[in-house]
C-alpha cells in the first residue's frame, strides 16, 4: 500500500503537485462552471416558450386540464395544426405577410444603404443637421403621427393594401427605418478609402462608386439590415392593423387574435368545442415557424453581425 | 475623420481638374475647383434626397398636420368636417379626461422599472456571450431567439396562458415569501417584477447586440495592460470596460427608452389608438394625446442623454 501511495505521490499530475497551479485552476474551473450555468440559465429563459408552445400545442383538451401533464403530452395529438391551418387561411395569411416583409425589407436595405453612404462618405452643407432630422425620425411614436398618415393613405387609396409598408421603406422610412441609415453610415465609415478613391480617379460617377465599389463590398451588412427588416416586419403589428382591415389582408400574428370567431367560421360553428389553448399554440407555433426557418439557417450571420459590420466604431 | 477629409480633398481636387480635360489654363481650373466642391454638395443632395422626400411626406408633414389637429375637433366618421377648438384637447386629456393621466402614470412607473432590467440585464448576458469558452457561439443564437420570434402577438399569448412569473419561480412561492419576510408591499412589488421579468428579458435582443458589438471594439491591449498592472477581474470591468463601453451605454439606453415608449402592449399608445380607430374616432384628441406623449418622452430622453452625457468617457478616436 505505501509503495504504490508513494508512487503516486511521484507521478500525480502538476496541479495536485503544486499548489499554486492548483488553486489557479480551481479557480479557472470554478469560473467556468458559473459561467455556463448561468448561460443555461438564460438560455432556458428563452427557449422555455418554444418548447411550452410545442407541448401545449400537442395536448388534448383533457392534456390542458389534468396538472400533472406540464410538458410531456399523453399523446401526439397533431389534429390541431390542420385547424389551426385552416382557421388562418394560412397560405393567404403567409402570402400576406411574406409581401410586407420581404418587400418593405428590400426597400429599406436599398434605400437605406443609399441614403447611408451619403452620409458616410460625402461632405455636404447642411450634412449633420440632416443627420441630426435622421435621430430625431428615430424618436418620434408612430402613434403620434398615425391619424394624418391613415388620412393621407385612404385620400391615396392605400388602405387594405400593402403600399402603406412598401412604398416608406424605398425611401428610407418605415419600421425602424431611422435605424437601419445610421447603421449603414456607421458601416461605410468604417470602410477603407482606397478603392473609392481609385473609382472616383478612374471617373466613376458618385452613383457608380456606391454601385459598383461599396455595395458589393458590404454583403454583411446588407444581411444584417435585411434579416432585422424581415423580422421586424413580419412581428409588426401596430400598424398593420391600421392600415388593413379586412381580414383576406391579415398578415399571420394578425390572424391569431381572430383565430377564434375565424375557426367558427371554418367548422362551420363548432369553434366552442375545439378552440382551446392547445389550438392557440399550434396557431402560434405556425405564426413563428417561417421566421424560426429562416434564423435557422442565417443565425451565423445575427451571430457574426458584430465582427463585421462595425456596428459600433 | 477630420485627418481622412483634409487628406482627400486635394486629391480629389487634382482629379477633378485631370478628368478629360485637355486645354486647362489657370482660370479653367479655379472654377473647375468650384464646380466640384458644388458637384460634391449635388452629389450629397442626390444620395440623401430620397431619404429627405420621404421624410417631408412620411414624418415632418404628417406631424405637423397631427399638431394641426390636435387644436381641432375631427371625426373619422366625416373626414371634411374640421372644427377648432383651441386649447380645448390639452386640457381635457389633463383636467377631464380620467383614463388618460393613470395611464401615463403606469406607463412611466413601467419604463422606469424596465429600462435599468433591460439594460443591466443585456449588459450582463453580453459580457457572458463574449467569453472565451467553447460553444458561446450556440448560446449567442440562442440569446437572439426574441429578436426573431418576439412578435406582439405571440408574445401576448403566452403571457395570457401563464407563462411569465411561474417560468421564472418553478417550485418556489417567491411571492409568499417576499410576504413573510419583506411585508405586503414588497410582495406585490415582487409579483410585479416577477410577471414582467420574462416580458422583459424578452425583449433584450438588440440591445444585447449592441454591446456584444461594443465589447468587441474594446482593445485587448488594454486588457493586457490592466493584467500587467495586477488588476483583477473585478477592477477590469470597473475601470477599462465600463469606461470604455459608456459610449454604447449612452446609445442603447436611448434605444431602450424609445423600444419600450413605443412598446405595442403600451397602455398610452393603445389608448391613443383606441381613441382614433376603435370605438371613439376622435382623431383631433388622439393627435393631441400623441403629441403629450411625444413631448413627455423627448424631454426624457433629452434630460437621460444630457445627464448620462457627462459620465460618458470618448476615448480619443471613437469620438469622430
Amino acid at each position: 500500500m505505501a509503495v504504490v501511495s508513494q508512487q503516486w505521490v511521484q507521478r500525480r499530475p502538476v496541479w495536485l503537485r503544486d499548489t499554486q497551479v492548483f488553486r489557479r485552476r480551481a479557480v479557472t474551473f470554478i469560473q467556468r462552471a458559473f459561467t455556463y450555468i448561468v448561460l443555461i440559465d438564460i438560455a432556458f429563459v428563452f427557449l422555455v416558450p418554444i418548447f411550452y408552445i410545442l407541448a401545449t400545442s400537442l395536448k388534448t383538451a383533457q392534456d390542458l386540464t389534468d396538472p400533472t401533464i406540464v410538458w410531456i403530452p399523453s399523446g401526439f395529438f397533431w389534429i390541431n395544426y390542420p385547424l389551426a391551418f385552416l382557421a388562418m387561411n394560412y397560405p393567404r395569411s403567409l402570402s400576406n405577410s411574406l409581401w410586407i416583409s420581404l418587400g418593405s425589407a428590400f426597400g429599406q436595405t436599398v434605400s437605406c444603404a443609399f441614403v447611408g453612404y451619403g452620409f458616410a462618405r460625402i461632405r455636404f452643407p447642411g450634412r449633420d443637421l440632416l443627420f441630426a432630422l435622421v435621430l430625431f425620425t428615430f424618436l418620434v411614436p408612430p402613434q403620434t403621427i398615425i391619424v394624418p398618415l391613415f388620412i393621407l393613405y385612404k385620400n391615396l387609396g392605400w388602405i387594405n393594401s400593402y403600399n402603406p409598408f412598401i412604398v416608406p421603406s424605398f425611401f428610407g422610412h418605415g419600421l425602424k427605418g431611422a435605424l437601419f441609415v445610421v447603421v449603414f453610415r456607421q458601416f461605410f465609415k468604417t470602410q477603407p478609402w482606397e478603392l473609392e478613391e481609385a473609382a472616383r480617379i478612374d471617373g466613376a460617377s458618385a452613383f457608380a462608386t456606391w454601385w459598383r465599389i461599396m455595395l458589393p463590398m458590404s454583403t454583411a451588412a446588407i444581411v444584417v439590415v435585411f434579416l432585422f427588416s424581415v423580422v421586424w416586419h413580419w412581428n409588426d403589428f401596430f400598424e398593420p392593423f391600421i392600415y388593413l382591415n379586412r381580414m383576406e389582408h391579415f398578415t399571420l400574428p394578425m390572424r391569431l387574435s381572430v383565430l377564434s370567431p375565424s375557426l367558427d367560421q371554418v367548422t362551420g360553428g363548432q369553434a366552442g368545442d375545439l378552440f382551446n389553448e392547445a389550438l392557440v399554440m399550434a396557431a402560434v407555433f405556425l405564426v413563428i415557424l417561417p421566421p424560426l426557418a429562416i434564423y435557422m439557417f442565417t443565425q451565423r450571420f445575427f451571430v457574426e453581425s458584430i465582427d463585421r459590420t462595425g456596428l459600433v466604431e | 475623420m477630420k485627418m481622412r477629409v483634409t487628406r482627400k480633398e486635394p486629391q480629389l481636387a487634382v482629379a477633378g481638374a485631370g478628368v478629360g480635360d485637355t486645354a486647362a489654363t489657370a482660370p479653367v481650373r479655379r472654377r473647375r475647383r468650384m464646380t466640384l466642391s458644388v458637384q460634391r454638395t449635388l452629389e450629397g443632395y442626390f444620395f440623401v434626397s430620397p431619404w429627405v422626400l420621404g421624410f417631408i411626406v412620411f414624418l415632418a408633414w404628417p406631424l405637423f398636420q397631427s399638431f394641426f389637429l390636435s387644436f381641432h375637433e375631427l371625426q373619422a366618421t366625416s373626414l371634411s368636417d374640421l372644427k377648432f377648438r383651441g386649447i380645448d384637447n390639452y386640457k381635457e386629456a389633463f383636467f377631464i379626461d380620467a383614463r388618460f393621466l393613470p395611464r401615463l402614470r403606469d406607463t412611466l412607473q413601467q419604463n422606469l422599472l424596465d429600462v435599468p432590467v433591460i439594460m443591466i440585464f443585456s449588459l450582463f448576458s453580453a459580457i457572458l456571450a463574449n467569453q472565451k469558452i467553447k460553444g458561446v457561439m450556440g448560446f449567442r443564437a440562442v440569446f437572439f431567439l426574441p429578436l426573431v420570434i418576439g412578435s406582439a402577438q405571440v408574445i401576448q399569448q403566452l403571457f395570457s396562458q401563464g407563462v411569465g412569473g411561474a417560468v421564472l419561480s418553478r417550485g418556489v412561492n417567491v411571492q409568499e415569501l417576499a410576504f413573510q419576510y419583506l411585508g405586503p408591499d414588497a410582495a406585490s412589488g415582487v409579483e410585479q417584477l416577477l410577471n414582467r421579468l420574462l416580458f422583459v428579458l424578452w425583449k433584450t435582443g438588440v440591445q444585447m447586440l449592441i454591446f456584444l458589438a461594443g465589447l468587441n471594439s474594446v482593445s485587448p491591449v488594454l486588457y493586457e495592460a490592466a493584467r500587467v498592472d495586477g488588476a483583477t477581474d473585478w477592477d477590469r470591468f470597473w475601470k477599462v470596460t465600463l469606461p470604455l463601453l459608456s459610449p454604447v451605454i449612452l446609445v442603447n439606453l436611448v434605444y431602450t427608452i424609445v423600444d419600450s415608449f413605443t412598446d405595442t402592449f403600451n397602455q398610452v399608445l393603445q389608448y391613443i389608438q383606441q381613441t382614433a380607430f376603435a370605438g371613439g374616432f376622435r382623431l383631433g384628441y388622439a393627435a393631441s394625446l400623441g403629441w403629450i406623449y411625444f413631448a413627455i418622452v423627448f424631454i426624457i430622453l433629452a434630460t437621460v442623454v444630457r445627464v448620462t452625457n457627462r459620465y460618458v468617457f470618448y476615448a480619443g478616436e471613437r469620438n469622430s
